[in-house]
């Protein structure tokens, strides 16, 4: 294939040899962000470091202290366990609800695109901005939702302010302003798909639960994996609207990595332990993109031989 | 396609009530509360009775907003002027640099091409304020610290990786032949990229194009800790608002609504190619 | 032309005449409030001028980091004068109070040369000083040749000065000999009571004096006033801010540490004596019968927009959180009073814990004489009479700002009972804390500490022991304990 399209020479411009043409496409971007990787690896050293602001004659390199004492910490324990759960939670609910709605809004209608639009709306608003003004919804004296959850009998309902419902309530909001990402990622992915299988389908008579398990959703896992993807990394780093709702509270019920991290960095001035734990959390989504990217291109690869 | 049931049409209907109620009741109580003063926001219980005003609007777009001590200056105009701004070139750039790479990974399996694509994804994992510290120290024996130029670059941690990966995806589905033929008709790569395969990828770059949008539009970080006052975006901006002598609900509700509409004009814009979509089915594989 | 007139203004600054002697001569002169104003300030800036070369600098430029606050407002409305008087540009860069110290901290800890001083708590210098991130101002302040013969260091309040000086020692005592003057104070807040008289009418409850007296009426504010109204308003959320207002002061009327200071220097925590998880017990119990539902969300903000909207009856927190809700657009605006408050039945006085938002100089300011002169001018009497006067700018700092009648009446006339309030807890003011570089982690993990207490999460008693015993981990870990 290689050979025939150079079977005649190009119209126009200088010719780029065939072999360096996608270095010559995809370094550029390299080239951009290459740069991070410079303080990436400061960032690296000072984890190895003894390393407190108020304390600039204590620093010094102590190696994987602030990683061991990790290990008898139970706050870092708190800490992993929680972020696992909110991202498990947020990026699970968001995905079937995402799907959900691309699916409730797949046809083609000018209703549907302008819904499809709108509900972009709460990602449009600043999750940090989005948070405070849930606070102010949930409100016992002013908010309009504590004030309709009274009227159905929950007159008691604490929100974030409870330990039993302040995961619940950082996640609901989570849900509400990233379920849209999920959504038009997934709608876009549905109207992109060939219609020749489903019409072959209907023709057939397939039943409408076969073909949505054995036609759409394979045809759109590559859409989810890479949606998914981004939303965990998002969700496992989430700051934003925890830190606006509770700031970890109440206790330690939501002291998830970043929340952590940042009041170590910022209030603590504690930058080596902070360099530490954001390391770990760099680790951990090392890890899971690396099995997410794995499948995605093995989908791919498939795919490509089905073809 | 239209072998639905009436009542699965009602039932799909009412499913989605649901969801444009719950996606969008928050937003309709920001809109109302973006016309009344503090302290009808402020009332026990919350009611939707309100004689409207546009005071807020007015502070915010005029730049003067009194108080009980008097007039104060605020910067909330310059603030949406600097997100748009943030955030357009951003996303220009990480379109101009992402897009082709997106093609070089999709259509050329080359040594390392893999490898190269994992670390510009990888970029997005380091939390940011991981590189914080360092990063504003390099900035400034850069002399990059307080420049528009050092916070684009740093925006394309947030813009790139996503309108590359999400990009890849739509070139991977479009079947190579097209583009061959149209190679052998003697066209050249470049032609056959813009002709061809740009087209066809449209709605994947719109969606990723709007989705890194956002993300840049939503962050504050980045500006906050590497530049001075003039140059925050509408995030910072919004938060001028919650003052030691109390949060000024209206003028924040306004301030999101301002700040929502360039986005929300954008994606109306976009969305023709974002969800209408090309009807691929013919050039498949 | 007004000769008589500025006689009698400078009169007024060499003290012999008293502000409303001054004004009432001027009124009699037949001059106008606004003439009499431009008069004054001419005046007092060649008073200032006097015997001090303030042009020493001029032509120089600097830039301040500023928070969004009623006091960096009145700087900005005076700040012309300093430009007149002295010759200096000054530019400065306002950020939000959310995203303030994260913006102090990113600027101080890269070593940026671009802010010359910047707002800042005294708290934050424990952090900001051993750094070496600021400097040590009695360098300035105690040359005669760089301070202005009328600065008047003693004119301000001893227990708030003294908050603001630390010999950077971990538990070394404020105000010491040796202390290092890291930041000048500019205006501050004490923890009393301000409280909705209407509501107490109401519900037939008397003015609290110690903290049984305090959980009692909070009770019957809670069942008596009704509309959801709840008893008293303390913030809650996981901070060192929930700390530091009514809860710390308090505790240290009980006579209570936060940390014990050993004779070798060595640190331990203090929170688990039994009058300390006494008072724990009671302050969790008026949580959880008379506070705010949603109590461990609240910061400084919520706890004020509830008393200022009417949805609670009382709060023990910041005076001046108090001072905004009474005016302003807030619905109880003119409806609030104060009242000094002494925990403990057994204490003579209040002890007030107190905020200080404070002026420093950044250690990589370009040119330090030149941000000296700026610093005495914004904590001078001058500026600290026109912000209390005519802006916001309160608690003032110094005082004989406090003995201005202008001032007083002014307080008198909208915020009753307010001044009286100052005097009586204005002597046991002082920061109460234990200075020491751990300070935020030591109050966040308290915070929530006292967050699952009132949870039922955990009992007092062991809540505070697990309190003590990570905090001692803790200031092990960092060499401290």
């Amino acid at each position: 294939m290689a050979s025939t399209a150079t079977l005649r020479k190009p119209a126009s411009g200088f010719r780029i040899s065939r072999k360096m043409l996608p270095y010559v496409l995809s370094l550029p971007a390299l080239l951009v962000c290459i740069g991070i990787l410079i303080p990436f690896f400061t960032a690296v050293i000072y984890s190895f470091q003894r390393y407190r602001l108020s304390q600039p004659w204590a620093r010094q390199f102590n190696w994987g202290e602030n990683y061991l004492n990790f290990v008898t910490d139970p706050a870092f324990w708190n800490t992993l366990k929680v972020s696992l759960l909110y991202a498990g939670i947020t990026v699970t609910l968001e995905l079937l609800l995402g799907l959900g709605i691309a699916l409730l809004l797949q046809r083609r209608s000018t209703i549907n695109n302008f819904i499809s639009i709108m509900l972009l709306l709460p990602l449009m608003i600043a999750p940090a901005l989005a948070a405070l003004m849930w606070k102010l919804m949930t409100n016992p004296s002013f908010g309009i939702l504590s004030y309709l959850a009274s009227l159905v009998g929950l007159h008691d309902f604490r929100w974030a302010s409870s330990p039993d419902t302040a995961l619940l309530t950082v996640v609901l909001v989570d849900i509400w302003v990233y379920t849209p990402f999920i959504m038009i990622l997934l709608l876009a992915g549905l109207r992109s798909l060939p219609t020749q299988p489903f019409e072959a389908a209907a023709l057939d008579g397939v039943p409408r639960s076969f073909v949505f398990f054995r036609i759409t959703l394979p045809m759109l896992t590559p859409y989810i994996l890479t949606a998914t993807l981004f939303r965990l990394l998002d969700s496992i780093q989430q700051f934003d609207i925890i830190y606006a709702m509770t700031q970890g509270g109440p206790g330690n019920t939501l002291t998830v990595f970043q929340v952590e991290a940042y009041l170590n960095f910022f209030q603590s001035t504690n930058v080596g332990r902070s360099a530490a734990l954001l390391i770990i959390l760099w680790a951990i989504t090392y890890t899971l993109s690396n099995v997410f990217i794995k499948n995605w291109l093995r989908l791919r690869e498939r795919a490509r031989g089905e073809a | 396609m239209d072998t639905t049931s009436p009542l699965e049409r009602i039932l799909r209907a009412v499913a989605l009530t649901l969801v444009v109620v719950f996606f969008m009741f928050p937003i309709f109580w920001i809109f109302l509360m973006s016309f009344q003063t503090n302290e009808t926001i402020l009332s026990i219980p919350p009611s939707i009775v309100f004689s409207p005003t546009l005071s807020n609007y007015a502070a915010l777009i005029t730049g003067k907003l009194q108080t009980a001590a008097g007039t104060l200056d605020i910067a909330f105009m310059r603030n949406l002027g600097n997100s748009i701004f943030l955030s357009v070139t951003s996303v220009a750039v990480a379109l101009v640099l992402g897009v082709p790479a997106a093609y070089a990974f999709a259509r050329h399996k080359f040594k390392g091409s893999e490898d190269i694509a994992f670390t510009l994804l990888s970029f997005r994992f380091a939390p940011p304020l991981l590189v914080l510290l360092p990063l504003t120290q390099y900035f400034q024996w850069l002399g990059l610290s307080n420049t528009y130029f050092g916070l684009i670059w740093v925006y394309q941690l947030i813009c790139l990786p996503l309108i590359l990966w999400i990009v890849r995806g739509y070139f991977e589905d479009i079947s190579a032949d097209v583009e061959y033929a149209y190679r052998i008709a003697g066209h050249s790569w470049f032609a056959t990229f813009r002709k061809i395969a740009l087209p066809l990828a449209g709605p994947g770059i719109a969606a990723a194009g709007l989705l890194a949008f956002i993300f840049a539009w939503n962050n504050f970080v980045f500006a906050l800790v590497l530049a001075s006052a003039d140059k925050q975006p509408v995030t910072v901006g919004a938060l001028a608002f919650i003052t030691s002598s109390g949060i000024q609900y209206g003028q924040i509700a306004s301030a999101i609504v301002l700040s929502v509409t360039p986005t929300l004009a954008l994606a109306l814009y976009a969305q023709r190619y974002l969800v209408e979509g090309l009807s691929l089915g013919a050039v498949k594989g | 032309m007004y000769e008589k007139e500025k006689d009698l203004i400078s009169a007024f600054l060499r003290g012999e005449v008293d502000r409303r002697g001054m004004l009432k001569g001027l009124g009699a002169a037949g001059l106008a409030a606004g003439t009499a104003g431009t008069l004054f300030n001419m005046v007092s800036t060649q008073a200032l001028a006097a015997d001090f070369d303030w042009k020493a600098h001029s032509g120089k430029s600097l830039k301040l980091l500023l928070n969004k606050h009623p006091y960096a407002d009145a700087m900005i409305a005076n700040l012309q004068a300093f430009k007149d008087l002295t010759g200096i540009e000054v530019t400065y860069d306002v950020f939000p109070e959310d995203v303030y110290f994260d913006k102090v901290t990113a600027a101080l800890s890269s070593g940026s040369a671009e802010y010359d001083a910047f707002m800042t708590g005294a708290y934050m210098t424990w952090t900001y000083g051993p750094a070496g991130w600021i400097t040590d101002l009695n360098e300035w302040i105690k040359d005669p040749t760089k301070t202005n013969p009328q600065y008047a260091w003693d004119d301000f309040l001893p227990g708030v000065k003294n908050s603001c000086a630390w010999n950077g020692q971990p538990g070394g005592a404020l105000g010491s000999e040796d202390a290092k003057q890291w930041c000048i104070p500019w205006g501050y807040e004490q923890n009393n009571l301000s409280y909705n008289q209407e509501m107490f009418d109401k519900a037939g409850v008397a003015v609290p004096k110690n903290l049984d007296e305090l959980s009692a009426a909070a009770a019957k504010l809670t069942k008596d006033v009704g509309g959801g109204v709840y008893g008293i308003g303390v913030r809650g959320s996981r901070s060192w801010a929930t700390i530091h207002p009514g809860f710390l002061s308090g505790y240290a009327n009980f006579g209570q540490k936060d940390l014990n200071v050993s004779a070798d220097g060595k640190l331990s925590a203090a929170m688990n004596t039994a009058e300390s998880k006494a008072f724990h017990t009671k302050w969790v119990s008026m949580i959880q019968e008379s506070g705010p539902k949603d109590w461990s969300t609240y910061t400084w903000y919520q706890v004020g927009t509830d008393l200022g909207a009417g949805a609670s009856a009382m709060i023990y927190d910041a005076d001046i959180l108090g001072y905004f809700m009474n005016g302003g657009d807030n619905k109880m605006a003119g409806k609030l009073a104060y009242a000094p408050f002494a925990a403990n039945p057994a204490a003579s006085a209040p002890t007030p814990n107190i905020w200080i938002w404070s002026l420093a100089m950044s250690n990589f300011a370009k040119d330090k004489d030149a941000t000296w002169y700026f610093l005495q001018w914004a904590s001078g009497l001058e500026h600290a009479i026109f912000g209390a006067t005519k802006m916001d700018f309160v608690n003032p700092v110094r005082a004989s700002v406090w003995k201005d009648e202008i001032f007083r009446e002014r307080l008198n006339k909208s915020y009753p009972g307010y001044v009286e309030m100052h005097d009586i807890s204005a002597p046991g003011a002082k920061i109460h804390f234990t200075a020491q570089p751990l300070f935020f982690d030591v109050t966040t993990e308290w915070a929530a500490t006292l967050q699952k207490m009132v949870a039922k999460q955990v009992p007092v008693d062991e809540g505070l022991d697990q309190l003590v015993e990570s905090i001692d981990r803790q200031l092990k870990e960092a060499g401290l304990g």
